[in-house]
């Protein structure tokens, strides 16, 4: 199996043992995509949370990336690091629902959440009301100005903060080159210090 | 070192600095270099603010019953697919022997589809039971044998 992987992806291309484990899901072992599921359950959820900011919708892509993953297996090549492979179906379908989203309803959906929805659970850090209130109010604000970037830099933002990406892999996934993750990141933080500043 | 923020080169580097992923030898120098740059020293300090903020967005934990339904859905895809996927297994290795015997089959069958409608009394169920069947059964033969004849004399015709 190794040899295998190896063959596959060359020399410039280290091990990769999530790839090792879809080559298994490849041969019929259902508890190797149990693995992987366990691995990346979370992961993935919460980048599409991030992307799409609607707990639900978040989990119904979550699951369809990972049928995807799951039908795909016959054809799966390891060509890329696994991580790579899953994080491009999950940002094609975020940025597939933002599209069709954006254009169904515009930011209706955006104003909804940040003012007609029902708070968020926050984790309680914190026994005082007063500071609870706080939180929520920073992470709203959190959540907003990363909600305002543009779909491709929001993507780009999340790998790079929240999943700890390379460049290199965030240029994969997004199909663009280094240097265009770089820039593309690059004015992504800017707005964010400027929308954040109130927050020093 | 040339400032990342004058020169617009590696500002990624001041990026990853101030998330404490900077690794290798440019690490202590754009240390050095962000204690003697106010510009970059700034730079560092809102994005180490950003870089809080965005720790504080905790999304939910994903729900308790996430497998249970991707594996619903994983089975419910199944039937559809497993029959003619294990069909295809089974048979895909043996399509070079069969595959060239499927035309003559197929003509086999239309020959003997015209010969049973030119002898409408053999295809039709007997009234009057047994005793009727006995009565045609030497004809049918006869053309059976024929039948058989000038199958025989096409499969041995050249093309």
């Amino acid at each position: 199996m190794q040899q295998r992987v190896k063959e596959v992806m060359g020399a410039s291309v280290a091990l990769d043992c999530d790839a090792e484990l879809m080559l298994r899901v490849k041969d019929g072992d259902g508890a190797s995509f149990g693995l992987l599921l366990g691995k990346y359950r979370a992961s993935v959820t919460h980048f599409l949370y991030r992307m799409v900011q609607d707990q639900a919708i978040s989990e119904e892509l979550a699951q369809e990336v990972f049928l995807r993953v799951y039908r795909s297996r016959e054809t799966y090549e390891p060509t890329a690091k696994f991580t790579t492979w899953l994080y491009r179906i999950a940002t094609h379908l975020a940025l597939n629902w933002l599209r069709d989203e954006k254009n169904e309803r515009g930011q209706q959906r955006l104003d909804e959440i940040s003012e007609d929805a029902p708070a968020r659970e926050v984790v309680d850090r914190s026994p005082s009301v007063e500071q609870r209130l706080l939180h929520q109010v920073n992470v709203d604000a959190v959540r907003q100005a990363v909600a305002a970037l543009p779909d491709k830099q929001r993507a780009a933002v999340l790998m790079h903060k929240y999943d700890e990406m390379e460049y290199s892999q965030i240029a994969m996934v997004l199909s663009c080159s280094e240097s265009a993750v770089k820039s593309l990141l690059f004015r992504a933080y800017e707005t964010l210090r400027l929308r954040l500043a109130h927050m020093a | 070192m040339d400032c990342p923020i004058k020169t617009q080169e590696n500002t990624d580097w001041l990026l990853d600095y101030a998330a404490g992923r900077l690794r290798g030898e440019s690490a202590p120098q754009l240390a050095r270099h962000v204690e003697a740059c106010n510009d970059c020293r700034g730079f560092v300090a809102a994005q180490q603010m950003v870089w809080n903020a965005l720790d504080k967005w905790e999304p939910d934990p994903v729900s308790l019953d996430f497998d249970r339904r991707l594996y619903r859905s994983i089975e419910a895809a199944k039937p559809a697919s497993a029959l003619p996927r294990l069909l295809r297994r089974l048979v895909g290795p043996l399509q070079p022997l069969w595959r060239p015997v499927v035309p003559l089959a197929a003509a086999c069958l239309l020959i003997v589809a015209g010969v049973m409608l030119q002898t409408p009394q053999a295809v039709m169920a007997p009234a009057d039971g047994s005793a009727h069947m006995e009565r045609i059964e030497p004809e049918q033969l006869e053309r059976t044998l024929d039948d058989m004849q000038m199958l025989r004399e096409l499969a041995v015709t050249p093309e």
